[in-house]
């Protein structure tokens, strides 16, 4: 046979592609499972900054069936440009890979100027309830228990307070097992006061958000009693001049305490370190994350937190703006971080990209946590202007190469899924339990879409469901270190990171080939330190504090 | 040649050309200096004070933007509408604060030397009292009481804060026109070294016309001088060629007319006194022979001096009879090719130099071609003609030209005066080829 030099060229990616074959793909199964939401940016063409923000998505199992459901944020029409009526849309997982919109029967086919949302069982009654922050009032839901939610946030104390939110998470900030809440806001700003900006000088883009003031973030303190009070002040987290779209959790320096990061867009970051006494301190300058390694303050939008490189150090992941790269702080245990992104693949590959929602996971399960990030432009002029950018972009799949650097797998995962999009929020489950994990995604003004993690590299998984008893019910805040064939990997369970988003509370740890995990030990947000040994893989196991495994079940299929 | 020694003497055109590279050198070096220095003060100025005012400007513009975020939030607080009490707002005028006091430091290095200190030290004085109101202000709403802060806020702080405002404005203004007088100075160098860019071009310009012109007169006298001495030569030769044949004509009409008669005279008397004495003695007829042998010998001298046969017959009748008076003297077989229409008349002296140069041609050829045969061609081409004589010998001695002797001299010089080519070739194939071009109707010059 005679081999041109052409069928060399053709092959040599197909040997390239089988070289690193990612031992899975993300099959989109957004039409299969029944997903028909689209986001309604309320845009009707006068380019109001709002709606170029997009809206989050979470997965959250709010009828404790076991399954994983999907709910999505959306916007509506601006006042004086009715056209159709939009709502967040709750679908519920049937347990066969299909989901049913059950949102009218959960009582949340209610229209607001949706962003963000953050779910947590904050009255500590087994179902988690949700806040969805919104472009005016924010909504807080509380789940009844019956597949029914019930709007509290007059009742809560959350009411009468307008503004601009966009990520929020739950958190318990004092220890004392009650979930508080914390809210980004991000600039002051209304349609009466909306700016015009011009890329090209004749046509209105959207403003970055240099053209506005800025807004404090707020922390409501849960009373206990179903009701929160505004501890911003007294916590020391008042800053009017943030700018913020993302929010995550850590612990800095091991304290048990958790900390917080916020993602500023066009201004510093935050990184509010927890004293332990209710308040917190600002240490995002001295600890390195409040600029880029140039000094620049970034276009901060999502934004993770993970041990990534299996040092037992939580390290941040923020996306920015298109020509600024993601950020990647490494962080050195002792309080201070290293952008490694300039130095390394991941600015290369992040640095003409625009990124919204961010989340690590490890999504080949090969017991190193891979990034995945969701792309998209803010204007579709702007990105006409910025030569060698998109409106809509390829998302960003950056497979850990078990820690020597990350290599992008966007492509090979998938066609449907390396596709370019609007993108905005992004979020992770496993909802149909096969040990894997899942991709939820949002675009501007477009389809939220539902990926299929399907393995074919025979790796093994391990799933941890946490149940806080002294600690709040939900377990955020607990890391779990799993220990196996002399590795030791960590998460944590977390609400917030990415971008508007939520991604399920169970953790997943891929297991590789290993059968069982040697020791697990879990440390609870109450202080509280369990260990477990040689806790068998493929199988999801619910751990309840002080309990002990109570359930573990095989993975489906 | 003593005429073109003493032209040569007279200038010196060396001296001049490296004065004129001297003058020209000298400038560009001037002139790099002259840019250099000018480069060095663009430098300086850019660097001292455009850059360094700038520097100075954006610390001012960091100093503004804390008071502009200072103001909102003094707004903030003393407008209501904030759920937030008056003390939550620490945070943020500590943090201007001491950005305020870096950017403060920052600007007094980078000041302007014009600045004066009065101006100076009230801004950073005006901002001491203003975190003096601002403690003050902190301190009452600390204690909760907020009326007694806002006024501070309100009487106080903002009035300073107006103030500052003020002072740093001003001071933004005298940077800005500082940089547009560095500007100015900046234009009026680049005007500068522009014109004298202009200038300098056109010494320059100017040194290597003056320069080229004269070089360019120079040679033109140089190739005057040449081509007057080259005529004055071929006059020289052609004279001195005519002399010669006017001389060997004169002489040989002498002898042909003198001598010739005489002895023409002597032979016939001797024939005479042969015939009428029956016994004439053996000495007589010796006496006839010889004087037989002395016409002949005359009548040959004469013929050599000067070809009468070429008036007799004509070129075309001369070469033919020269060929074979060669021929039968040295043995030298020589193919004859005469024209094939008869020669057009041609001027007499015209004639004798071709002749001259055929004779010359044939006689180099037995003396120093070897050669046992030699060609000989005329043609007639309308009015030119083309002598040729080849031979298959040896072809030229490679010894220079110098020591040929005058021979192929003066068959130059006849060809030049005639107004012909002469060209002497050596084939590959070996021989010598002497071809000759002439005008036919070429006059004496």
């Amino acid at each position: 046979m005679r081999i041109s030099r052409r069928d060399l060229l053709l092959a040599v990616p197909a040997l390239a592609g089988a070289a690193s074959a990612p031992g899975f793909q993300l099959r989109d199964v957004t039409t299969a499972a029944g997903l028909r939401f689209r986001h309604n940016s309320g845009a009707f063409g006068e380019k109001l900054l709002p709606e170029t923000m997009g809206a989050g998505c979470a997965f959250l199992d709010f009828d404790r069936d076991g399954w994983m459901d999907i709910l999505l944020v959306n916007g509506m029409d601006w006042p004086g440009h009715k056209r159709t009526r939009t709502t967040l849309a709750l679908y519920r997982n049937n347990g066969d890979g299909t989901f049913t919109d059950v949102t009218r029967k959960a009582g949340l086919d209610v229209e607001m100027c949706g962003l963000g949302v953050a779910v947590g069982d904050y009255d500590n009654d087994g179902f988690p309830d949700l806040l969805i922050t919104c472009l005016g009032q924010n909504r807080l839901f509380r789940n009844l228990g019956d597949g029914r939610f019930q709007d509290v946030t007059e009742k809560s104390g959350l009411g009468r307070r307008e503004s601009f939110s966009t990520s929020a998470l739950w958190f318990d900030s004092t220890g004392d097992g009650l979930l508080d809440l914390f809210v980004c806001n991000y600039v002051r700003w209304s349609p009466e006061i909306d700016v015009r900006c011009s890329v090209d000088g004749k046509r209105k883009s959207y403003c970055t958000p240099e053209a506005y003031r800025g807004e404090t973030c707020w922390l409501f303190r849960n009373r206990g009693d179903g009701t929160f009070e505004d501890a911003t002040a007294k916590a020391g987290l008042f800053d009017t001049s943030s700018k913020s779209l993302g929010a995550a959790l850590l612990d800095l320096n091991g304290d048990g305490r958790l900390d917080l990061f916020v993602a500023n867009d066009t201004q510093p970051n935050k990184l509010y370190r927890n004293r332990g006494n209710g308040s917190f301190e600002e240490i995002a300058l001295t600890a390195g994350v409040a600029f880029s390694e140039d000094g620049k303050a970034r276009a901060g939008m999502g934004v993770d937190v993970a041990d990534y490189d299996r040092s037992g150090r939580e390290s941040i992941a923020v996306t920015n703006f298109n020509n600024e790269m993601l950020a990647l702080f490494r962080g050195d245990g002792k309080g201070g971080f290293t952008d490694v992104a300039p130095s390394s693949e991941i600015g290369r590959i992040t640095r003409g990209s625009l990124g919204f929602g961010c989340v690590f996971a490890d999504f080949d399960l090969d017991g190193w946590q891979d990034l995945l990030v969701v792309n998209g432009h803010i204007d579709d002029i702007a990105a006409e202007a910025d030569a060698g950018s998109g409106y809509p972009q390829p998302p960003h799949l950056l497979l850990n190469k078990a820690g020597r650097g990350f290599q992008e797998a966007g492509v090979d995962v998938g066609s449907a899924f390396g596709q370019p999009r609007v993108g905005r929020g992004l979020a992770t489950a496993d909802f149909d339990l096969d040990g894997d994990v899942d991709v939820l995604m949002t675009e501007n003004a477009g389809p939220a879409k539902l990926f299929r993690n399907e393995q074919s590299a025979g790796r093994r998984a391990i799933r941890f469901e946490l149940q806080g008893v002294q600690s709040n019910r939900d377990a955020i805040g607990a890391r779990v270190v799993v220990e196996s064939g002399g590795s030791r990997q960590s998460q944590r369970v977390h609400t917030g990171s990415s971008y508007l988003s939520q991604s399920e509370l169970p953790l997943t740890f891929g297991m590789d080939r290993a059968e069982r995990a040697d020791r697990v030990v879990v440390e609870w947000p109450s202080g509280r330190v369990e260990e477990f040994a040689r806790l068998p893989a493929g199988r999801r196991h619910r751990l309840v504090e002080g309990k002990g495994v109570v359930e573990s079940l095989p993975f489906k299929g | 040649m003593p005429a073109i020694q003493s032209r040569s003497k007279s200038v010196n055109p060396t001296t001049r050309l490296l004065a004129g590279l001297g003058v020209i050198s000298a400038a560009v070096a001037l002139f790099s200096l002259y840019s250099l220095r000018q480069v060095d003060g663009l430098r300086a100025l850019q660097l001292d004070a455009i850059d360094r005012n700038r520097r100075d400007s954006l610390q001012l513009l960091r100093i503004q933007n804390n008071l502009q975020n200072l103001a909102l939030s003094m707004r903030d607080m003393t407008e209501g509408g904030s759920p937030y009490p008056l003390a939550a707002y620490r945070t943020e005028f500590d943090r201007a604060r001491v950005d305020l006091q870096d950017a403060l430091e920052q600007e007094r290095r980078l000041a302007p030397a014009a600045r004066s200190i009065q101006q100076q030290s009230f801004l950073s004085d005006s901002l001491q009292s203003f975190w003096d109101a601002m403690d003050g202000m902190f301190a009452a709403a600390d204690a909760g009481d907020e009326p007694e802060a806002k006024r501070l806020i309100r009487q106080v702080l903002q009035p300073r804060h107006a103030s500052i405002s003020t002072t740093v404005a001003r001071l933004l203004i005298s940077n800005n026109e500082a940089e547009q007088e560095a500007a100015l100075e900046i234009e009026r160098i680049y005007d500068n070294v522009e014109r004298n860019t202009y200038y300098f071009m056109a010494a320059v310009f100017a040194a290597i016309f003056l320069t080229g012109g004269y070089m360019v007169s120079r040679n033109r006298r140089v190739f005057g001088e040449i081509a007057q001495l080259s005529e004055e030569r071929q006059q020289l030769a052609g004279r001195l060629i005519t002399v010669q044949e006017d001389l060997f004509e004169s002489v040989a009409r002498e002898l042909h007319d003198e001598f010739g008669q005489a002895l023409t005279a002597a032979g016939a008397m001797l024939t005479r006194l042969e015939r009428k004495s029956t016994h004439a003695p053996e000495e007589l007829r010796e006496v006839r022979s010889v004087t037989h042998e002395a016409l002949e010998g005359v009548r040959r001298l004469s013929q050599r001096l000067h070809p009468n046969v070429l008036d007799d017959y004509g070129l075309e009748g001369a070469i033919e009879w020269h060929a074979r008076q060669i021929r039968d003297q040295s043995g030298l077989a020589i193919d004859y090719r005469p024209p094939a229409e008869p020669l057009p008349p041609i001027d007499r002296e015209v004639a004798i130099h071709i002749y001259r140069i055929f004779q010359e041609a044939l006689s180099n050829v037995v003396k120093h071609s070897q050669a046992g045969a030699a060609t000989v061609r005329l043609e007639s081409h309308g009015d030119r003609l083309l002598l040729e004589i080849a031979d298959a010998g040896a072809g030229f001695p490679a010894e220079p030209a110098a020591a040929r002797g005058l021979g192929l001299v003066a068959m130059r010089e006849r060809a030049q005066l005639i107004h012909g080519a002469l060209a002497i070739e050596q084939p590959p194939a070996g021989g010598t080829v002497v071809r000759l071009e002439a005008p036919i109707m070429g006059t004496k010059t």
